[in-house]
């Protein structure tokens, strides 16, 4: 059996036993499991066949990093959809700190400006910013929801809309920094980020590849708090309404 | 059993109030007076709007239609954040913010004007000793809570003062004490109006008692209203 078909079949293995698992334990997952490897699956088979030629063409690489921040922005703007105008949060959000990093490491030359290098390097960052603007943009809708009480008697007490909401985003803020800070304390300990394993099998050198990774991981620090203040601050918007009053969202996602 | 026009009232003057939820009204042409110095209380079945009514005075929500007068002075003209100093709102759930007590008397007050006397005097007025000022908010009972909510809506020195279903979570001895607080602070010259679905405590602390039934509000004297 090639190695080829060994990874497909012990990998789809894998999703099926987590689907399984989910199954038996009546999560309502299994469903999302199984079409989230799908589509993992699809979405790779069609890059793979297709980065060939994005590499060569400049032209195809603008739209791929188009496309990367529009899918990313889609699926951190239906987490968040109980608020209004919460897609356009999301590309604000994901696009301006993700590609204004991706602008600074090229003009500093950190890497070269070649589609090669700008399409992994962009997906990373516009990666992490998409899970910062989710994971601030669901807590938000969720404490927006249930804490009316406290938002309101912090409205009662005189704050303004603005200061009610502070200890809210504050709390989405620091949460959403949760993974990424433990992923960067632990790096290289627990975990061998997926860039250092992909330089290294691709054949780099591991000193290389490290240089590289932690270029990566400290880029995202900056990227994803940019990210999350972002969210924070639209959606502070988004709730904010004249007379200094909020509104909650109807219902959360 | 029709309140007076002259607007020119000593503290809150409803007149031709609509309030409701988006698109639906709950309750239409509401008018009465609060006066400073007074107990009103706004009775009725749950549902009735006692809870949007009372938001409506301080604007957390906007009324659909007609105006509120505080003083003589529209209170749609005036800064949301001052009006809200002036009128204070306990609500029905009694929510310690984090830290000590202390800490939630002091909320939102410029340090400056801020010092343990203040407070001490705040929480005797909701019926609480000094001692209270350092102990972790988190941890007090429920009817504890409710006189810190009471005390921290007195700091900031209100004109008036709504309360929300003030003796829902409280048991008859400590309704009765609440009772006290409220109408003492009304005789010293707070105007206090208070939405609750019992009878009983609306006909002991209120002079004025407005009823809501079926979308509008009936106004008059307890021993007229609640006989």
């Amino acid at each position: 059996m090639s190695q080829a078909l060994t990874q497909v079949l012990a990998s789809a293995a894998f999703v099926l036993a987590a689907a399984w698992l989910a199954h038996r334990q009546r999560l309502g997952l299994s469903r999302s499991l199984l079409t989230a490897a799908l589509r993992a699956a699809l979405q790779l088979a069609i890059v793979g066949a297709l980065i060939a030629l994005v590499f060569e063409v400049p032209v195809l690489a603008i739209a791929f990093v188009a496309i990367m921040v529009a899918t990313a922005s889609l699926t951190a703007g239906s987490r968040m959809r109980a608020l209004p105008g919460s897609r356009r949060i999301a590309i604000g959000a994901i696009a301006l700190p993700a590609l204004s990093a991706v602008g600074v490491l090229l003009l500093v030359g950190a890497f070269d400006a070649t589609p090669r290098a700008t399409i992994p390097t962009a997906g990373i960052l516009i990666g992490g910013a998409m899970l910062a603007t989710t994971l601030t943009g669901r807590r938000l809708v969720e404490d927006l929801t249930g804490g009316t009480d406290e938002i309101e008697t912090r409205l009662a007490l005189g704050d303004r809309a603005r200061d009610a909401l502070a200890p809210l985003t504050r709390r989405a803020i620091a949460g959403a920094m949760v993974p990424l800070l433990d992923q960067t304390r632990s790096a290289g300990l627990v975990t061998l980020p997926g860039t250092f394993v992909g330089l290294v099998l691709g054949g780099a050198s591991p000193e290389t590849a490290a240089r590289v990774q932690l270029t990566v991981l400290l880029t995202l620090l900056l990227v994803q708090l940019l990210s999350a203040l972002l969210t924070a601050e639209l959606v502070t918007r988004a709730a904010t309404l004249p007379g200094e009053r909020v509104a909650v969202p109807a219902a959360a996602r | 059993m029709s309140e007076p026009r002259a607007d020119r009232i000593d503290g809150l003057a409803v007149r031709s109030l609509a309030v409701g939820h988006g698109e639906r009204t709950v309750l239409r042409d509401v008018a009465f007076d609060a006066r400073k110095g007074t107990v009103t209380a706004l009775v009725g079945p749950s549902g009735a709007g006692k809870s949007t009514l009372l938001r409506c005075l301080n604007r957390l929500l906007l009324p659909q239609a007609g105006t509120v007068l505080l003083d003589g002075a529209d209170t749609a003209e005036l800064e949301p954040t001052a009006l809200r100093r002036r009128i204070g709102l306990v609500g029905q759930v009694p929510v310690m913010l984090p830290g000590s007590v202390r800490e939630n008397l002091a909320y939102g007050l410029e340090p400056a004007a801020v010092d343990d006397r203040s407070l001490a005097q705040a929480l005797r007025a909701a019926g609480l000793d000094a001692a209270f000022l350092d102990r972790s908010a988190a941890e007090l009972s429920g009817g504890e809570r409710a006189r810190v909510a009471l005390a921290r809506a007195l700091t900031r020195a209100p004109e008036l003062l709504l309360l929300d279903e003030p003796t829902a979570a409280l048991d008859a001895a400590a309704a009765h004490h609440i009772g006290t607080t409220l109408t003492t602070l009304a005789r010293e010259g707070l105007g206090v109006v208070l939405a609750t679905h019992d009878l009983a405590f609306a006909a002991n602390v209120a002079d004025r008692v407005v009823a809501l039934r079926d979308g509008s509000a009936i106004v008059g004297a307890p021993q007229e209203l609640l006989a």
